[in-house]
């Protein structure tokens, strides 16, 4: 039996009168798994994961974090929730170990144990030799991952990450999702908000994709990619030779067992290409290259893919996710920008 | 009971590491009353010859005069930290760590005035033995100086009340100090510290009458030029009560609001 965490109904927020930032979302957790909550930047997920975890009041709805409400029963979800928010809430000036000692007096352990835990989480987060220097001197994968276990001093039921790996180095990135999978199979349920569908797809058991405050659509990364039902064929064609494409584009719509052609002159698949989107893309490749043959059609490269979350993202709300990433958001001292 | 205890204790302890390793921290608040010291009483010395200053203060050094007011405008300028402190912490994400974990919300307030009163202590002591090196002599002895800084980091917690209430209205650090610097100077003339109350003009005496300056200015300043004078200090007890009660309370309960 699978039993569920968090309950989230019909939840609204709006800020000020008339700014609706999160707009009648629903949505379960279930004990034991990585929730994903992806979208773009302003698609209410740092909202929602601040209600969920007591941080801001909601307008209406309802949400309980292990059977108990957000609003009433406030103190005692805090004691068994951890969180770690995108601006990473550490302090510059104390040491790794000082900031994890801090958080175990929040949390009210006493001080034999909280030194061993302290030792024991510092070593988790590979930080032991580090541990007595002082944040200043942390990257930003370091600051991210001492946030991480300071998160988890109290061992909540649940984590709550939101954004846990934007600005980060491409190692660092690998070094958190190790982190969260880890944490994971022993056992601790976590939620997780992400602008990048790679990490959605990489870790979440489940996901919502989210889009100006509505969830767009649910399920397993497998379950949502199956919704666009098909491959992707990529045909690029020289930059100047437009009437090859035009005349692809032609024979393409007239082979069996296509969907959809489109054609982009953007900077969306590159200055002059063809996407074609089919079941079964492996097999319609050898009719695609026979047909440009027999055509006489020179297509400069060929590529063939399996259908990605940002792909699902495009289908249900006809806006690509492909963030740029946003370098400064952790940046040495992690201050938010004003 | 005994959670909140350790829980300000912590935090308390939190804002005298950051500070400790940031020394210049503590000079920074200094250079402002210390220029005034080195210069404004040199430039004015000779009010000290005024026979009515004289009578009225008991001195006839105004530099010794003077001394109560460096003070409370190290006082002021020290209080002002605890509100920037605290915007810095809702700028870096240190806030809703706290407000996550299961703490009194107070607490997070209590540790820093603790911290901020710790440093005002300091900072006067430091003001204290320049004053000294400068021929300021203090008549209450060691006992006085204990009572000074009592007194200081009792008014420096009910001061710092503001700079949290600014600082949690508007959550910049620009604006609680411009709010501080700005209020700072127009108390300090409008009160007892720059020139005893008989020598202001009748307008400004009223208004020192209501300013809380004045009575923290002539407990200090009795405590330096005369000793030990009850009724002085017993004004400045009421005066920082008043203070206190009105600026903490309305920062407790709008820390409370904006952050249950």
């Amino acid at each position: 039996m699978e039993e569920n965490i968090v309950t989230v109904e019909d939840l609204h927020k709006t800020y000020g009168k008339d700014v609706l930032a999160v707009d009648g979302i629903t949505f379960t957790v279930k004990k034991g798994e990585i929730f994903g909550f992806l979208g773009p930047n302003g698609a209410g997920k740092s909202t929602t994961i601040k209600i969920l975890t007591t941080l801001l009041e909601k307008s209406s709805g309802k949400v309980t974090i292990d059977e108990l409400d957000v609003d009433d029963d406030q103190a005692k979800v805090r004691r068994i929730i951890g969180y770690s928010s995108q601006e990473v809430g550490v302090d510059d000036d104390l040491t790794a170990r000082e900031n994890l000692l801090l958080q175990c007096s929040f949390h009210h352990i006493p001080k034999e144990k909280a030194k061993a835990k302290v030792e024991e989480l510092l070593k988790t987060v590979r930080l032991a030799e580090a541990a007595d220097r002082r944040l200043r001197t942390f990257s930003g994968g370091m600051r991210k991952r001492l946030d991480l276990a300071s998160a988890l001093v109290s061992e909540p039921k649940i984590l709550f990450l939101d954004e846990p790996t934007t600005g980060l180095d491409p190692q660092s990135r690998q070094d958190i999702w190790e982190y969260i999978v880890r944490l994971n199979r022993q056992g601790m349920t976590i939620f997780l908000t992400t602008q990048y569908m790679e990490e959605a797809d990489r870790l979440a058991g489940r996901l919502c994709i989210v889009d100006q405050g509505k969830i767009v659509a649910e399920g397993t990364p497998n379950e949502l990619k199956a919704q666009i039902g098909a491959d992707k064929i990529t045909l690029h064609f020289k930059a100047d030779d437009f009437s090859s494409c035009d005349k692809a584009k032609e024979l393409m719509s007239k082979l069996p067992g296509i969907q959809e052609v489109g054609q982009c002159r953007d900077g969306l698949v590159s200055e002059n290409g063809l996407t074609i989107m089919t079941k079964n893309g492996s097999s319609m490749v050898t009719q695609v290259v026979r047909a440009m043959d027999s055509a006489g059609i020179n297509v400069e490269q060929l590529t063939l893919s399996a259908p990605t979350l940002d792909e699902v993202f495009l289908k249900l709300t006809g806006k690509t996710l492909n963030v740029v990433e946003r370098k400064e958001a952790v940046g040495a001292r992690g201050r938010r920008r004003r | 009971m005994m959670e909140m205890i350790s829980e300000v204790g912590a935090i308390f302890m939190r804002w005298n590491k950051k500070l400790v390793r940031q020394p210049i921290l503590i000079f920074f608040n200094l250079i402002q009353p210390l220029v005034w010291f080195l210069l404004f009483t040199q430039a004015f010395s000779a009010i000290g010859n005024i026979p009515t200053f004289q009578l009225l203060t008991g001195t006839s050094s105004y530099i010794t005069f003077f001394t109560a007011a460096v003070i409370i405008q190290t006082i002021a300028s020290s209080a002002l930290n605890a509100g920037i402190g605290l915007v810095n912490d809702f700028d870096s994400g240190f806030m809703d760590k706290m407000r996550v974990a299961p703490i009194n919300k107070s607490s997070i307030l209590f540790g820093r005035l603790f911290s901020s009163a710790l440093t005002t202590v300091v900072q006067v002591a430091i003001i204290l033995v320049i004053g000294l090196a400068l021929g300021v002599n203090i008549a209450s002895g060691i006992l006085g100086v204990i009572v000074i800084f009592v007194l200081a980091a009792l008014f420096g917690i009910a001061w710092s009340g503001i700079s949290l209430f600014v600082a949690l209205n508007t959550k910049n650090a620009e604006t609680t100090l411009s709010v501080g610097l700005l209020t700072t100077f127009p108390l300090l003339f409008l009160s007892a510290s720059v020139m005893p109350t008989g020598l202001l003009p009748s307008w400004v005496q009223q208004v020192a009458k209501v300013n809380p300056f004045t009575y923290i200015a002539e407990a200090f300043q009795s405590l330096i030029i005369k000793g030990f004078v009850w009724t002085n200090i017993q004004n400045a007890l009421i005066a920082i009560l008043i203070v206190g009660v009105l600026s903490l309370g309305a920062s407790i309960l709008l820390f409370r609001r904006k952050i249950s």
